[in-house]
């Protein structure tokens, strides 16, 4: 059996900012809109997949929404684990061992937690209490920001990349959110504006930096039988590959190349695809080199090219490749995890509902998700046609 | 806070077995690392098996302490009380001479405006309980 595998329903939590939800309320309202998007109830639901808490998270969101589904992902490795559960989800459902898989995100890191992401909060459970490797790292008062701030500096050295090839990142997915109601942050901003924002860890400034929000979202994915019962408007996912190279930044074989340039090629090619056919790229903007780096390990810019890439203005709405499309991670939303946004974000632009922010005639779409500290890789190709 | 060093209790790591030697040589003032027999290159953390190659062939060498910046930051925001007391700090990584081995550590006596790639540094040691010491590195030549 290899059977086609689509995007059934996508759904979005309330956002950017929600004191009155817990993360497990975010998740089940994500999940329920979802279901309403698929037209399906939740006993159509046979798998489940979700991450960003503890152990065994996806059996007590299972019980909290009143399902027992006999699939369940509950890989967590970062940002990007939703790219790995839809890399899974897919690989199931073409095997026949499941026919409709849930996977749901939604935190409210804003709401509990403040706006300190990955600049350390206190003490926690203290240096005794780290994973062994982070023991040699975190006493050296390295923060989240910090790892991926020397592997930028790193490109910068190696290839002459510009922190004002950086910025204007930033600033052409502050255009997107601007045109995203639900965005925390939709002021236009220039390249000054982010050179002139505070440094946090040189060479990123605050508005290198993803938000902190609240959030959530949910995706099912089905058969292309079931979806086509459905009647939404068919998205297939084409490829998917999923890869690491290392967890801490010190063991980064090479501060210039991630995992994407493995599960890039390797997704595109199982899509029957190259960079130059993606309409639009979901791409996760933890931080402005983030986006960089991962535009050259996917092909779309040489190794050492993205800042002049993303520089010309190829990543906004009329660009060569219109990415974040929503207003990423930088600007919109980013309530921890932000890997199931990106391919929300890719069904909606597939399906031509994305409103002021439709890429014209978008027929293929990539999503791809990082976690860690440019750790783990997961890539994956929708598009409105099958292979 | 452990009152001879500074160093806040919660910023101690446990010392795990296989990190024994490393954080006993801190206390000593060598930098100790693990040599695979097999391959010749070094490496840190310490481990059970040599991360390059596979094998288990390891033995531990005191380390030059030299080595070469790769790549650095500079901290100016952290929220870990000491830390945030001390910024702004350079944080970098640092490729040993003996090759295989690349530390993560800060170089205290570097200001911001100085730290460049391929700079040269040497080891120094921080005290940071009875048990072990910090390493850092400073310029060298």
């Amino acid at each position: 059996m290899n059977r086609r595998v689509c995007v059934a329903g996508v759904g979005w939590a309330d956002g950017p900012k929600t004191p009155d939800l817990t993360a497990m309320g975010l998740q089940a309202q994500a999940f329920g809109r979802a279901t309403a998007d698929a037209g399906l109830t939740k006993s159509d639901i046979d798998g489940l997949a979700s991450a960003g808490y503890g152990g065994m998270h996806e059996v007590q969101l299972a019980e909290y929404l009143g399902l027992t589904p006999h699939w369940l992902d509950s890989t967590s490795c970062g940002g990007s684990s939703f790219e790995f559960h839809a890399l899974h989800a897919y690989r199931a459902i073409q095997a026949g061992d499941v026919d409709t898989v849930a996977i749901v995100y939604g935190n409210n890191e804003l709401s509990t937690a403040g706006r300190s992401l990955g600049t350390g909060r206190s003490g926690g459970g203290g240096a005794a209490a780290m994973p062994y490797p982070m023991s040699f790292e975190l006493t050296t008062g390295l923060t989240l920001v910090g790892a991926y701030a020397m592997a930028a500096q790193r490109h910068m050295h190696q290839y002459g990349t510009t922190a004002e090839q950086l910025a204007s990142i930033a600033v052409q997915t502050r255009e997107h959110a601007a045109r995203n109601p639900h965005a925390m942050y939709r002021d236009l901003i220039t390249v000054d504006d982010v050179l002139g924002s505070k440094l946090v860890a040189d060479p990123l400034h605050k508005l290198d930096c993803c938000v902190v929000s609240d959030g959530g979202c949910a995706l099912i994915l089905t058969t292309e039988e079931r979806a086509r019962d459905l009647g939404r408007p068919l998205v297939y996912v084409r490829g998917a590959a999923a890869g690491m190279t290392h967890h801490s930044i010190q063991g980064m074989p090479d501060l210039t190349v991630t995992a994407g340039a493995v599960t890039g090629p390797k997704a595109f090619a199982e899509a029957g695809i190259g960079p130059s056919d993606v309409d639009t790229f979901q791409m996760y903007d933890s931080f402005t080199y983030t986006v960089l780096v991962c535009l050259e390990d996917l092909g779309f810019a040489p190794k050492g090219e993205g800042g002049a890439f993303a520089a010309s203005g190829a990543l906004r709405l009329g660009g060569a490749l219109p990415t974040n499309t929503d207003g990423g991670g930088l600007s919109a939303t980013h309530p921890g995890m932000r890997g199931l946004f990106l391919l929300c974000e890719a069904t909606r632009q597939l399906r031509g509902e994305a409103g002021d922010s439709q890429v014209a005639g978008a027929e293929i779409a990539v999503a791809h998700g990082s976690g860690g500290w440019l750790s783990t890789m997961g890539t994956v190709v929708l598009g409105t046609e099958p292979v | 806070m452990s009152d001879e060093t500074g160093v806040p209790s919660y910023l101690i790591p446990r010392i795990s077995p296989e990190a024994a030697e490393f954080f006993a040589g801190t206390v000593r003032g060598e930098l100790r690392v693990q040599r695979c027999a097999s391959c010749g290159l070094h490496h840190h953390y310490p481990r059970m098996f040599c991360p390059h190659c596979g094998s288990d062939e390891l033995t531990w060498v005191t380390a030059s302490g030299r080595g070469t910046v790769h790549s650095f930051t500079v901290i100016r925001q952290q929220g870990i009380p000491m830390f945030k007391e001390q910024v702004p700090f350079v944080v970098a990584l640092v490729d040993l001479d003996e090759p295989g081995a690349r530390f993560i550590a800060q170089l205290p006596t570097v200001a911001p405006e100085h730290a460049v790639i391929d700079m040269r540094v040497q080891v120094r040691f921080r005290p940071a309980s009875e048990d072990m010491a910090f390493v850092e590195f400073e310029p060298h030549e």
